[in-house]
This record gives C-alpha cells, structure tokens and sequence, in this order.
C-alpha cells in the first residue's frame, strides 16, 4: 500500500534520508525505530504528505504522492491519513467534541453523529465538554487517537505517540493501535525509540542517520 | 538574573521578533496621540493668540478700559485717565482683510510717540516715524507677515475695513517677538482721519496699582469699564473652552482603541510566553518581577508610540491649526494663528498622556501574567477558560458599568452640577468601558446565532472559523472592541453633524425673510460689531427696488461676567414686509416692539436658569435694564449666549442708531438678481461689502458650518484608521500565536484556502459584530453628544436624525474594510511552516 523507493531528504546540505526503501502493506502495523535525529519524523511527513523527497518516490496505493499538487496532498491528509502526536496537538481552545469533529468538518461531513462513538471508544465519552488543558496527557491521547480515527482514514501515522506518557497509558494507547491495525484493518507506521513501544507491531524497522537497518 | 537582563530577554527581543504587530500597535498609540496633540496644539493657540491680542502692543499694561458693549467710544475720556495714570495708551483697532494676502489682520490705531518708545525699547529698533506721520495710509507690519507674503518697504495693500476697501502702504517693518504676528499699526491720527472715526477710541491699556485703577473706575462715564486683562482672558478662553473640550473628548475615544491595540499586543505576548513565564516561576521568579516586564513592555512602546506620535501631531497641527482657526472666527472672533510649532511643554504632557495609556493598557494583561503557574506549559488554553468561568461576572459588571454611565449622563442633563458636561463625558467612556465588559457574552451570543447559517453558507471553513471564535472570544472580542468604537464614534458624529445640519437648514428657512442681505467684507464672523456707513443707509434707500431695510445691530455685552451677543432688529420692519414668509424669533416679535421685551437662546436659559416669561437684567450705559423674556429660541451663530430685541432698545439704552448688517426688503416683482447686481455696481467702487440673496446666504451659513465640523471629518478618518489597525493587529496576533494551530489544522487536512476562508471569516464576524455594537454605542453617544454635551456646552437645539442611507453607506465601507483587513493575516498564515510547529523529535 504504501512504497517508498531510492528516497533522499536534505535539509539544506544535510542530507537526512538515504535512499530509503520501504513497503508498508495494507492492515499491517509497522514500526521505525531509531534515536533522536535519525530522521524517523521525517519520514512520517513524506509518508502524510506533509513534504515532498528530494529524490526517489513514493507511492501510496498505487498513487506517485511526488506529483500531487498542494492542494492534493492536502486532500490525501484529509481523506485518507490520520496523524497521532507526542504531544497531542490537540487545539486548546475548543472542547474534546469539537476536537474530535475537526477532520470531519475538514472533509465538509456535517454528520458529526460518530464522534460520540469515537469518544466511547477510547473511554472519553464523559468528557466531551471538557477543554484539552482539563485532561490528563493519557486522556488528551486518547481524544487525540478518536481524532485521527473519525474520518475513517486508511493510514495512522503515529509520532511517539506514548513518549509524553505512563506505562499504564502507554499499553492502553498501544493496544487500541494494535486493534486498529488488526481489526479494522488499517495500515498503521509508528515511530519510536522504546524497544518495549516497537513490540506491539508486526513489522519493526530500525533507522539511523538517515539509512533503514533492518 | 537582574531585572534589565530580563528585560532585554523577554521585552527587547519579543519587540524584535514580533516587529510588524509591534509596529501596528505602536502606530495606533502614535495617531491616537498624534490626533490629540494637535488639537491641543491648535486650541493652545487659539487661546495664545486671544491673549497676545488683549495684551495688546503693551504687554506690560495690566488694565484695559473699553465699552461695555464692544463698540468705540469718545476718546475725550483719555485726558482724565492720562492724568491719573500716565502709562496710559489709547488704542482704536478694526478688523481688517487683506484680499491680497488672504488673511485677516486687526489694524491697531496707536498713540505713536508713546507706543513706539516702548515698541522701540523692545525691539532696538529705530522707527521710520516721520513717513508713520506723513503718510496718512502708512502702516507698520510685523517681520513675520512681511516675511512671509514677500512684503517690504514702500509696498502698497488693498485692505477692507469697516465696509470700504482702502489702500496702505507699509513704511516700515518691526521686529519685536512680543507683538503678534498679525499685527498692523498705524497712527491713530491717520486712522481716525482716514476711516471717518475721529475722536475715537476702542480700547485704553492702563499700567496702574490696584488704587489708581479704583480711582480710574470712577471716574468713568457710564458704559465703560476698567478691567483687568487677566480677567478678560479668562472670560475668552471660557468662551472657546466647550469647543475645546469636545474636540479633546472625542480625539481621546480615537486614542482609546490605541489603548486597545497596545492592551492587545502585550496580552498576546503574555499569552505566547505563558510557557516562558511558567518555567521562570518555577525558577524562583517573584509575581512583582513578572508584572513588571509586562508593564515595562506596554510603557517601551507606549513611549516610542508617544513620541512618534507627537511628530504625527506635528504634521497634524498644520491642519487642525487651520480648522480650528476657521471655526473660532466664525464663532467668536476672527483670529490669526500663525504658530504650529508643539512647545517642549506640550512634548511631554504628550508623552505623560502615552506613559498613562500605556500603564492602563497593559495593566491587565500584566496582572495576568503574575497568575501563571510553573505548570502552565502544559496547560496551553488555560488562558481562555480563566476568562470564560468569569464571563458572567464581566458581563453583570459590565453591564451595571453601562448604567452607570447614562446615569451619569441623565444626573448632567438634569442638574449640570458643573459648566461644563464632565460628567457627560465620564458617562461616555463608561458607557465604553461598560460594553467593553460586556463584549465577550455577546460575541459568544452573536457566533451561537450565526454558526448554523456561517455553517451552510462557507462550509467546513466557516465551522471551523465559528469554533474557533468561540474558543478565543475574549481575544476576538479585544477586536471587536476596536472595530465597535471607531464605528460608535463615526455613528455618533454622523448623527450630531446630520442632525445638526438639518436643524440649521430649518431654522434658516424659518429665519431668513429679507430677500437681500448686506455686511461688510472685513467681517469675516457670524456677527459683525462694527457699523456700515449712515450714507449707504441713504443710498440703498434710493434705489427704487427698496421697499424696506431691516437695519440689524449687534453688540457685545456682558452678562453675569461672561460675554455674550446681543442683536437688535427692526421688528416694525419685519412684521411689515416679511409676512407670511418665515415664522422665526424675530416675527414672535411683531406685536411687541413697545414692550420692553427680549427673546434670548436656550444657551443662556440652559446656563443661567432663565425661561420664557421670566426676566433678563442687562447692564446698560442707562443703568440696569430689564427685559421680559418673551421667547427662547436656538441661535446657531454663536456659542456663547444670544439675546434678541428691538432696536427701538438700542437706542434707548445704549444711545445708537447705526446697523452692523443690513436686510432688504423688495418689492413685489423685482428680480433679486439683477437688483442684487445693480446694487454691486453702483456700490462697490466706494464700498467693500458681502452682497447676497438668500440662497447665497443659506450656502455661506452651511459652508461656514462643513467648515467648523471639517476637524471632526478628519477625526473621524483617524478612529477608521486605527480601527482597521486594530483589527489587522488583532488578527495578525491571533495568527502569529496560533501558528500551532494553524499546524495541526494543515496536518488533519485542512487546506490553505480553508485557512484562509476561515481567517477572513472571522474578520468578518468581528466586523459585523462590531459595527452593530458601535451603532448601539454610537446611538447612545449621540443622543448625550446632542441632548447633554450639546445642550450644556452650546446650548443648541437639536433634533435628532438618524440618517440611514449615509450610516448604511458607512456601515458597508467599515465592513469591508475589516475584511480586507483579514487579508494580511490570511497571508501570514499561509507563511507558517508547520513542520516547525509540530515538534515530532
């Protein structure tokens, strides 16, 4: 489903992918590790459409994501991908409802009547009304996860996604993604740089200085 | 770290960093500063230049004896006062213009020898005197005049004074910084023989004690008086003190939404550190330091808004200079301002005034900032939500705020506990300040209403742009706010200058009857107090087309201290000629020229507690004089208090039978026209005199009114101007410090056209949202500007119009305006990278 070949990122003169090659299958759940730098977030963003390569390609099924135009790739954001942050980025000045319905409003989809059970799904359905700042950071996750699920995209792409949380919390994230992946069938690129985090994929990938391992 | 380390970290490198909303909001300190200052300037000077002209060419002179009613009296009175006081100086002066230069001057008649020993003590300068005396036209003119027209020695000026246009000739020029600019002397001997006054005076300064000054009084024929200059001075700058004022309130509301633009750049900033903040709290950073770098942020650019704006000023004074001259002459007196320069003193009460504003309007954001928590990064929006749990309470604040302030309002229509409308003004910027509070409930309000409509008509963008809103009211509403007193100013003052319009059209149409009218061309105000020639009198009396004059006399009086305007008509006259015609004050009059009664202006009813059927004393060269008060009537002439009566009471009490201005009566059939021209024809090669039928004379009144309310024209260009740098500014805010936002919106899909939609949006909102508060404000405004402020300052009466069609038209073009104003955001925003706000690593 998703393929990237000969891919090259400079920031500037810095080179910061390498000739990267990677196949992600649909349903599978895919984790790139590798420490601080080595350009795992970079690839998140080639993979979300929120960059372009330098160099090589990148095709998501089926589709050259090279040749889209601006306002393409941010339809393919829309429609088909869902981002889950480390820190949440959840929009602080509206409720945990309003949050959630924000792709949907983004995809002018007036029937916000699944949102509840987004929300019920990952255990937040109380607390609708509730601003980002009223929340733990395991309960903003949790908002976060409902939000980058409600318009049914075909790709999570999940940025240490438990790094700004507990052990306990960490495994309710990690199993909700688990289930994602294996139950619904969507097609999930995780990175981290926990050992332990990278254990609830079914493929995990090892990145450094810009250059896939293994 | 020390306090300046700080300083330098948190402030100087913010105001670097953020340097176009720093600019904004700076520019809106300094046109609102800018805007004041210059009126200050203008009505600073007009105050100069009415003291430099009651000081007169003797500056030293601490008395000055005149005629109670402001006309010329027997200079045999001199003999006796010189023999009391020797620093005496007879003075007889005229208004005068100068159609060559375009400007109006007072010739001062001079007793030479005397004067211009102290003029040449003054100035070391050795005066031509012997050309003075020989040449019965020869005038000295100051080196300011001459210098700048171009004027030297030996150069002849067409000049008209009285009503007749005469030629002089400068013989020499004085340098002497204590005589004003405008100043033109001539021999009094030349004068009083060259303009038929012999054997008069207008004015004698006295240098004397306070004992020599009681014995001069006594020995003063009846109608004249000795004054001290201070006290006349006093009396003038009263009599412009209510314009000045008003013009000095509402150039402070345009300041006001520069306190909104400087409240709004450092609350964004406290905002936008809020982390910063937090994680200098839990280094150990006390409220007080916290408090204090938010203030001194305000006062940095308050002060470089301050002093930028006493430039602005500058530049603006050259035309507020030029307003407000315009108006005073039409009003009061004419007056020449030739001064525009802003003095180090009024550069610094500038600056204090900018220091003021900028300590208030960056006070509460400050105090804000000592609220941070060290945990507050990780409470991002705790901001907002701090402000919506106390929503209801603003609002009820606010609201008990706004009734206050009409309170206020009412309490100074009924009882004016002061004579002047302060606590009229107090109620205004209550009012404001009330519905400042209460701003956040109803833009909440308004967005609630509009989100299903915003919704169906722009999509997901407009969602987005009402949820957003609604998530950032109290930062809106500082936008709203901006928007809605600039509009509640531009409402106000559409109405009071429509209204007032209007109700002058009308009481013209009532009170103009006489087809012709006739002044002389060197008056150049409402009122003339000098009087036509007795043979013009007889000629147009032989003109067939005559069939009666209307001879018209004013005076200027005294009454319970303060000057005003007395007018005398020939009611015989009116009644006979004017007849159905009009159904003015002077009509109301018919029946009664043998009853000693006067009508007077709801200026002087208003101020003085008189009314209809109540009496008026006036004092008079016959004694005291008491007048029934048969009608009070609204004078649109004059500021400063009018009283009609029949002439048949000039010459009763005050000995005279000339006129100041004339009305002629036609007859039946007589094309005014061609009358009017046959009589320019015959007249003007001995007379310099204004000609006009009634529409000449309506279109002079109106133009003499844009003229006085230009001034407020421009104010009101300046509050749109800052308006729309508020709303530009607040905009641009909200999207520097929600670059995040804008990030995560890009990253869940949402395109740049959406953003962009969303941003022009919102500018749309507040603009809509603030023009309909500004109307409500600006309603409100204008009834106390026209009912109290009005009322108490001119005493005009009013009607009130709500001109529709032009505030529709004002409406349209302040909304649009603020969505072009969300052009600039939407640009910024399509700048932001949001890979650089997403942190990832």
């Amino acid at each position: 489903m998703i393929h990237l070949i000969d891919v090259e990122k400079y920031y500037g003169q810095t080179p910061v992918l390498k000739g990267i090659n990677l196949s992600v299958e649909r349903g599978e759940f895919v984790s790139v590790m590798g420490s601080s730098g080595s350009g795992k977030s970079t690839l998140l963003n080639l993979i979300g459409g929120m960059d372009l390569p330098d160099r090589g390609s990148i095709k998501v099924n089926g589709r050259e994501l090279s040749s889209f135009s601006d306002d393409q790739l941010t339809a393919y954001r829309r429609q088909e991908v869902g981002f889950i942050f480390q820190f949440f980025n959840l929009l602080p000045n509206i409720t945990v409802f309003e949050n959630v319905r924000m792709p949907l409003l983004l995809n002018d989809i007036a029937d916000s009547s699944g949102v509840r059970g987004y929300l019920q799904r990952v255990g937040m359905a109380d607390k609708t009304d509730r601003f980002p700042h009223e929340l733990s950071g395991g309960e903003q996750q949790r908002v976060a996860i409902a939000r980058a699920l409600v318009h049914a995209p075909e790709i999570i792409l999940a940025d240490e996604p438990t790094g700004s949380l507990d052990t306990k919390n960490s495994r309710d994230v990690m199993d909700l993604l688990a289930a994602l992946a294996k139950e619904e069938g969507k097609t999930v690129v995780l990175v981290t740089h926990e050992d332990y985090i990278a254990r609830f994929s079914q493929k995990v990938l090892r990145i450094s200085d810009g250059v896939i391992l293994a | 770290m020390s306090l300046a380390q700080l300083v330098k970290l948190f402030v100087i490198r913010n105001i670097k960093t953020e340097r176009f909303l720093t600019s904004l909001s700076v520019l809106g300190i300094a046109l609102g500063i800018g805007l004041f200052t210059s009126i200050r300037v203008a009505s600073d000077r007009a105050i100069s230049s009415f003291e430099s002209d009651i000081r007169g060419l003797t500056p030293y002179t601490e008395y000055e004896i005149t005629h109670t009613a402001g006309i010329d009296f027997d200079e045999s009175v001199y003999r006796g006062v010189r023999s009391l006081a020797e620093d005496s100086f007879p003075v007889l002066r005229a208004s005068a213009y100068f159609p060559s230069l375009g400007e109006s001057a007072d010739i001062n008649g001079i007793y030479t020898i005397k004067t211009l020993g102290f003029l040449r003590s003054a100035s070391g300068h050795r005066f031509e005197t012997e050309a003075f005396f020989r040449d019965l036209n020869g005038i000295i003119i100051t080196k300011r005049l001459a210098a700048a027209h171009r004027l030297k020695k030996g150069d002849s000026l067409p000049v008209q004074i009285y009503d007749s246009l005469r030629e002089l000739k400068v013989v020499d020029i004085i340098d002497a910084p204590s005589v004003p600019s405008q100043t033109v002397i001539m021999d009094i001997g030349n004068f009083q023989e060259s303009f038929g006054m012999a054997g008069r005076l207008s004015r004698i300064d006295v240098a004397a004690d306070g004992e020599t000054a009681g014995r001069i009084r006594q020995m003063l024929p009846a109608g004249l008086s000795l004054e001290k200059k201070a006290q006349v001075i006093e009396n003038r700058k009263s009599l412009i003190a209510s314009f000045r004022y008003n013009l000095e309130f509402i150039s402070l509301i345009a300041i006001l939404v520069g306190v909104f633009l400087l409240y709004n750049t450092v609350f964004i900033t406290v905002v936008k550190k809020r982390t910063e903040i937090g994680i200098l709290r839990g280094l150990g950073a006390d409220r007080r330091t916290v408090v204090l770098l938010f203030i001194i942020q305000g006062i940095v650019l308050g002060t470089i808004g301050s002093v930028l704006g006493i430039g602005i000023g500058q530049a603006f004074a050259y035309v507020s200079v030029a307003a407000v001259q315009r108006t005073i002459t039409s009003m009061y007196s004419a007056i020449t301002i030739s001064d525009y320069l802003i003095t180090p003193a009024e550069a610094l009460s500038a600056l204090l005034l900018g220091l003021a504003i900028s300590l208030a309007a960056s006070a509460v954001p400050a105090y804000e900032s000592s609220r941070i928590q060290p945990t507050e990064s990780s409470r991002e929006g705790s901001f907002e939500s701090r402000y919506r749990r106390r929503r209801a309470l603003f609002s009820c604040i606010g609201f008990i705020i706004i009734v206050a302030g009409m309170t206020l309002s009412y309490l100074d229509y009924r009882l004016m506990p002061f004579p002047f409308p302060f606590l009229a003004y107090a109620g205004i910027l209550l009012i404001i300040l009330g519905f400042t509070l209460v701003s956040p409930i109803y833009l909440s309000f308004f967005i609630k209403i509009m989100e299903q409509p915003v919704a169906t008509t722009f999509g997901p963008a407009g969602s987005i742009a009402s949820a957003d809103m609604q998530g950032s009211i109290y930062r809106f509403s500082v936008a709203l706010m901006s928007v809605a007193i600039s509009c509640s100013l531009i409402v106000s003052l559409l109405i009071v200058i429509v209204s007032f319009r209007n109700s002058l059209t009308r009481w013209i149409t009532q009170n103009i009857s006489a087809d012709v009218y006739i002044k002389p061309s060197s008056c150049r105000s409402n009122f003339c107090f000098f009087p036509l020639s007795r043979d013009l009198e007889q000629e147009l009396r032989g003109f067939p087309e005559v069939a009666g004059i209307d001879r018209f006399r004013t005076l200027e009086l005294t009454y319970e201290g303060r000057k005003i305007v007395a007018g005398f008509g020939d009611t015989e006259v009116a009644r006979a000629f004017s007849g159905k015609r009009n159904s003015g004050s002077a009509t109301r009059f018919r029946e009664s020229a043998a009853r000693q009664e006067a009508g007077i202006s709801t200026y002087l009813a208003t101020n003085y507690g008189l009314a209809r059927g109540g009496t008026l004393e006036l004092r008079t060269p016959r004694g005291p004089a008491r007048f029934l008060i048969r009608d009070v009537f609204s004078s649109y002439s004059t500021t400063s208090g009018f009283v009609y009566m029949d002439r048949r009471w000039l010459t009763e009490y005050w000995g005279l039978d000339d006129a100041t201005q004339l009305g002629i009566y036609a007859r039946e059939g007589v094309d005014i026209d061609r009358f009017i021209h046959r009589l320019k024809a015959s007249l003007s090669p001995r007379y310099s005199l204004d000609i006009m039928n009634t529409r000449e004379l309506r279109e002079r009144v109106l133009s003499i009114f844009n003229r006085t309310f230009a001034i407020t024209y421009a104010i009101e260009l300046i509050a749109v101007a800052v308006a729309l740098i508020g709303v530009v500014n607040t905009l641009l805010a909200l999207v520097l410090e929600r670059r995040r936002e804008i990030s995560i919106i890009r990253y869940l899909g949402g395109s740049w056209g959406q953003i962009r939609r969303m941003l022009m949006l919102s500018a749309g909102m507040v603009g809509i949202t603030g023009i309909i508060l500004g109307s409500l404000i600006g309603g409100i405004m204008s009834v106390i500007f026209i009912q109290v402020i009005n009322k108490i300052s001119f005493g005009w009466q009013i009607d009130i119009d709500v001109p529709v069609g032009y505030l529709s038209a004002v409406s349209a073009a302040l909304f649009l305006t603020t969505l072009l104003a969300g052009i600039l955001p939407a640009r910024v925003a399509r700048k932001v990278d949001p890979k650089k706000f997403i942190s990832f690593e």
